[in-house]
């Protein structure tokens, strides 16, 4: 075990561990704090496969954006807080069922993800590659690009009218 | 990269991007007068109900169609946008769609009953129309996911912007909630197939996997995901959850418009994947070459199971319905099942079935679901029962409503004859007998709940003929817009079947 | 070249790692005790008061005696507080504000860590220190807490967007998001400073009022991320007791007051380095420059900006929210985006 895997593990261990929280608390509050712990792992994975970008990004998209949205929103749903939810009353067949398929699914991905020969790209050290995703973005991955303003545009206007009260 | 690399990567760009640009003015169009939308209705906050950014909307998509007709053909913006006849003839049909929809919104009281905004409105359809466009030609996997996106964004919008009522609400959200699920499926699939080809272009991924021996159900695996994203789209039994709730609480417009544009565009989008990705093409391909469809996946099989499953839950479940939007919901349903059949053919003739079939089946659910919003107008109601004696009260609707009914059956001499004529022909041309046999016995069932709202229209009810509904004149000249293609395309239906079959075989790898 | 005087000196190894890692901290520490003292007396005599005068000659022991008696203080954690999460909040205040010194560029030769993102980085982690102020004031379970924490969270996400489109302008200008480097391109004297339009020909007198103005933006926009006077309507006493801090007291509190200097510190510290060329020396690069002159520009630019914010709490009265909002939506962002299109305009046709 090299350094690169040990730092690995410790990511993946905080990743699941703290993903395993969301799913199972009770409290939505500790769920949504807990997803902290989980993009915050996840951040870290991308830094040790040198996307620096997508980390530093991924940090500022959903810790700095769509956690403390979620957070907001159910702050300010008062009555959310104190919600039990459903995660512990269910009965044992939904028990067998979700346990079933989780396990097929489970099952068959750690062996889609064991048997597959994926496609290697040749390994090019890189510094930065800010540099190389703006070139993309502005040569070969313009149209989706650009077309991704317009779906924004669209999200924020969608947006506006459920706020709007009439 | 330094500045000097990145100017020559520029540049050499440069050529690509002028050439592009032509390739791209109705999209561009489109954009120009999504914004415009946005603009007039700024200026027009203050009168609520105002139609400016309707006609604005109006007016950007006649100036589409005009740059639709003289669009050149190529593959555009370095590989990831393929302008082909096969997906101008989408385009076309979206863009007919659209316009009709935003004729049809002027006079729903649903929208325009209470003092509401409605710039946003149009600004909405406009925007999805532009993801529909892209999502036609799309050839990368990462446009196909954002052309996906923006459509259903609009679409979650559309469906509860009558957002007063619960319905509507409850049809929004459920609506995101699948649609959420449904597209981080796909893009799974999409980063499983991108993990095994290295490629998100089309054709990259059919290189590639035409030239390396991959694993077979990682393959299927990312195969299945993709499609599942895709087959929410067009509400394909078992990804359809959403379709009968969504339907029956959208305002009928929007849900005229889902279940004719977005299928369409997801259709576009299923053949397109089908023939560029996992389709082995030689030099000199013809329409009526048979697609030699990668051996690895059995992927008839698969279109084929969900064809089935798609029209006989669709046709068996509409016949117990009794609203009449759910009924039609499920009826989609089971038209999604037909044209899968097409697709599950797997070449140039199923191709060119199901376009035909798409262009028919656009003028005949436009026609049902007009009339039932033009009764939803009058008699505030959407139940079965409730329709009773509306042939005495108004002939129109009555006559109008059979005559969409008898299309969507597939009886002659309606279009909807011809589209399920070339669609089944495609199939026992493959030697696919069973399919046929089985999408016949399902045309069998459907007659059965078409027959009941005409039943309902004209055999009952006579007693409410003193209480005549009155339709205005420009209501009456879209009926009669409305019902002649559907009667013109059964009897000259050259024109359409030959400008599908040219359109068909010219899809851009 | 190396950027960090430990690894020249230490090597490539660990120990040179944890001195980078930990002097920072040990500067943080001196300098909130500095920043208190100068809150305080010139507050004082700004108000024409003395101030702190008991504790040491003038006073200036008073900070060292506040820290003393908050380390002393029992400490509580509120019954009906959400235990884990009251605790961890302060932490995570510190982590979030603490993390983003990692790139801040003290002089030429102390570049803790010389990443490319630099700029990006600040903007990402800070959003850490705001995931903590909205748990210390949910976990309280006090009403001036959670109200307070909301309100810190739409001021910082509303002043976040103006401040990042200043702080990319300047990327805009110096090609960059690396912090050194842009630090580097302002080479050449004040004039050459970004706040001045950076180094060019003269006419880029069209441009300077731009990047001027783009200055302005990101001071104000950064006091109302650091709750600062006249945005500190979060902690507002009259209204609020004390935000989202409420409940806490003791060691808890003394680490959100800490990450709070800090915060003043990291804004301060990229408003130096971004509009006032950081280590550069104001009198070109041959006058008063090297290692540690740099040092020297960079903290005293720094001072100077934490003055200037000190100066206005104690100057300004406070806005209401619906001003707050108003500034930050309705002028400061049309604003900076006329400002950043001005500037990217301007860097395109040079």
């Amino acid at each position: 075990m090299n350094l690169v895997d040990i730092v690995f593990y410790f990511f993946a261990v905080i990743i699941v561990a703290s993903a395993a929280v969301v799913v199972l608390s009770k409290n939505i509050m500790y769920s949504a704090f807990s997803l902290l712990f989980t993009f915050f792992g996840v951040a870290g994975i991308y830094v040790l496969l040198n996307a620096d970008f997508i980390a530093v990004t991924q940090l500022m998209i959903y810790i700095g954006g769509i956690l403390v949205l979620i957070i907001f929103g159910v702050m300010l749903t008062t009555k959310i807080t104190g919600l039990e939810m459903k995660t512990g009353i269910t009965g044992k067949a939904q028990y067998a069922i979700g346990g079933l398929s989780t396990l097929v699914l489970g099952g068959t991905l750690i062996y889609v993800f064991n048997s597959t020969s994926w496609f290697k790209s040749p390994s090019v050290p890189t510094t930065s590659t800010v540099e190389a995703i703006g070139a993309s973005l502005l040569t070969n991955y313009l149209l989706p690009f650009e077309a991704a303003s317009v779906l924004l545009l669209l999200a924020m206007i969608g947006a506006a009218l459920i706020a709007r009260r009439k | 990269m330094n500045p000097e690399q990145l100017k020559i990567l520029g540049s050499s760009f440069l050529g690509d991007l002028l050439k592009s640009v032509n390739l791209f003015y109705p999209e561009t169009a489109l954009v120009v007068t999504f914004l415009l939308a946005i603009l007039v209705d700024l200026f027009t906050r203050n009168r609520p109900s105002c139609k400016m950014s309707g006609y604005v909307s109006l007016i950007g998509f006649f100036v589409t169609a005009i740059f639709l007709c003289n669009s050149p053909q190529g593959m555009s913006f370095a590989g990831t946008y393929a302008v082909d006849a096969f997906s101008i003839f989408f385009k076309w049909i979206v863009l007919i769609t659209s316009f009709v929809i935003i004729v049809f919104s002027f006079f729903s009281k649903e929208l325009f009953g209470e003092e509401r905004q409605m710039g946003e409105y149009y600004t909405l359809i406009v925007g999805m129309t532009f993801g529909m466009f892209l999502l036609s030609g799309a050839t990368n996997l990462i446009l196909i996911y954002l052309a996906i996106e923006t459509m259903s964004m609009s679409s979650y919008i559309l469906a509860g912007y009558t957002k007063e009522i619960k319905r509507a609400s409850e049809a929004s959200l459920k609506y995101v909630i699948y649609g959420a699920t449904s597209s981080g499926i796909m893009i799974y699939g999409i980063s499983l197939l991108f993990g095994l080809t290295g490629s998100l272009n089309l054709s990259g991924i059919n290189a590639y996997l035409a030239g390396n021996n991959v694993n077979h159900i990682t393959l299927l695996i990312s195969g299945i995901m993709i499609i599942a994203g895709i087959g929410y789209k067009i509400s394909a039994v078992p990804f359809h959850f959403w379709t009968p709730d969504v339907y029956e609480g959208a305002p009928v417009t929007i849900t005229a418009y889902l279940s004719v544009a977005s299928k369409a565009a997801g259709f576009a989008i299923l053949i397109r994947l089908l023939n560029s990705a996992f389709t082995i093409h030689a030099a000199g391909d013809t329409i009526n070459t048979a697609w030699s469809v990668m051996k690895n996946v059995d992927w008839t099989m698969i279109i084929a199971v969900l064809s089935v499953l798609s029209m006989t839950l669709g046709n068996f479940v509409a016949v117990w319905q009794t609203n009449v939007k759910r009924l039609l919901a499920y009826s989609s349903i089971a038209h999604a099942g037909y044209i899968l059949m097409g697709v599950a053919v797997m070449n140039y003739t199923g191709v060119s079935a199901i376009m035909i079939y798409l262009a028919i089946y656009m003028f005949m659910n436009l026609g049902a679901f007009f009339v039932v919003m033009i009764i939803a107008n009058h008699i505030d109601s959407e139940d079965l029962e409730d329709y009773q004696g509306i042939g005495y009260r108004s002939p129109w609707l009555g006559v109008a409503m059979t005559i969409f009914m008898v299309s969507l059956t597939g009886l002659p001499p309606t279009a909807g004859f011809i589209g399920k004529l070339y669609v089944f022909t495609a199939v026992l041309n493959s030697g696919m007998y069973w399919l046929a046999v089985i999408g016949v016995l399902n045309s069998v069932v459907s007659l059965y709940y078409y027959v009941k709202v005409f039943r309902n229209m004209f055999l009952r009810g006579a007693e409410k003929a003193n209480q005549p509904i009155e339709l205005s004149l420009t209501v009456k000249v879209i009926l009669i817009a409305l019902i002649i293609p559907n009667i013109a395309l059964g009897i000259w239906f050259g024109g359409l079947v030959n400008w599908a079959n040219a359109s068909a075989a010219m899809i851009l790898k | 070249m190396e950027t960090n005087i430990f690894i020249q000196l230490l090597g490539n190894n660990w120990i040179a790692y944890t001195a980078i890692a930990v002097l920072p901290l040990g500067f943080l520490l001196l300098y909130a005790l500095v920043a208190i003292l100068a809150e305080l007396k010139v507050s004082a005599w700004m108000q024409d008061r003395l101030g702190p005068m008991r504790t040491g000659p003038w006073g200036i022991l008073q900070p060292l005696a506040e820290v003393v008696k908050l380390l002393q203080k029992e400490d509580i954690t509120p019954d009906l507080a959400n235990k884990v999460l009251y605790n961890l909040a302060p932490y995570m205040m510190f982590t979030g504000a603490y993390a983003a010194v990692a790139v801040i560029p003290f002089s030429q030769q102390f570049v803790p860590s010389n990443i490319n993102l630099g700029l990006f980085y600040i903007f990402a982690v800070s959003a850490i220190a705001t995931i903590g102020v909205v748990m210390g004031g949910w976990a309280s379970n006090n009403k001036y807490s959670l109200l307070g924490a909301m309100r810190s969270v739409a001021q910082i996400i509303s002043y976040e967007i103006p401040a990042a489109m200043a702080i990319l302008a300047t990327a805009v200008l110096a090609s960059s998001l690396n912090l050194n480097e842009i630090n580097t391109v302002q080479d050449g004297g004040i004039f050459n400073w970004f706040i001045f339009g950076g180094p060019g020909p003269w006419f880029k007198v069209f441009v300077l009022p731009f990047t001027f103005g783009l200055c302005l933006i990101y001071m104000i926009a950064s006091l109302a991320e650091t709750n600062r006077t006249p945005f500190d309507i979060p902690e507002g006493e009259s209204e609020l007791v004390a935000g989202y801090h409420t409940e806490y007291g003791g060691m808890k509190f003394a680490m959100f007051f800490l990450g709070e200097y800090v915060n003043m510190f990291i804004v301060s510290a990229i408003m130096a380095t971004i509009f006032f060329g950081g280590w550069q020396s104001p009198f070109g690069s041959s006058i008063m420059s090297g290692p540690v002159w740099g040092l020297f520009w960079f903290l005293a630019k720094v001072g100077t900006v934490v003055f200037f914010q000190i100066w206005l709490r104690w100057t300004l009265p406070r806005l209401r929210v619906d001003q707050l909002m108003d500034l930050g939506w309705k002028y400061l962002l049309p604003m900076s985006f006329i400002c950043f299109f001005a500037i990217a305009l301007w860097k395109m046709l040079i």
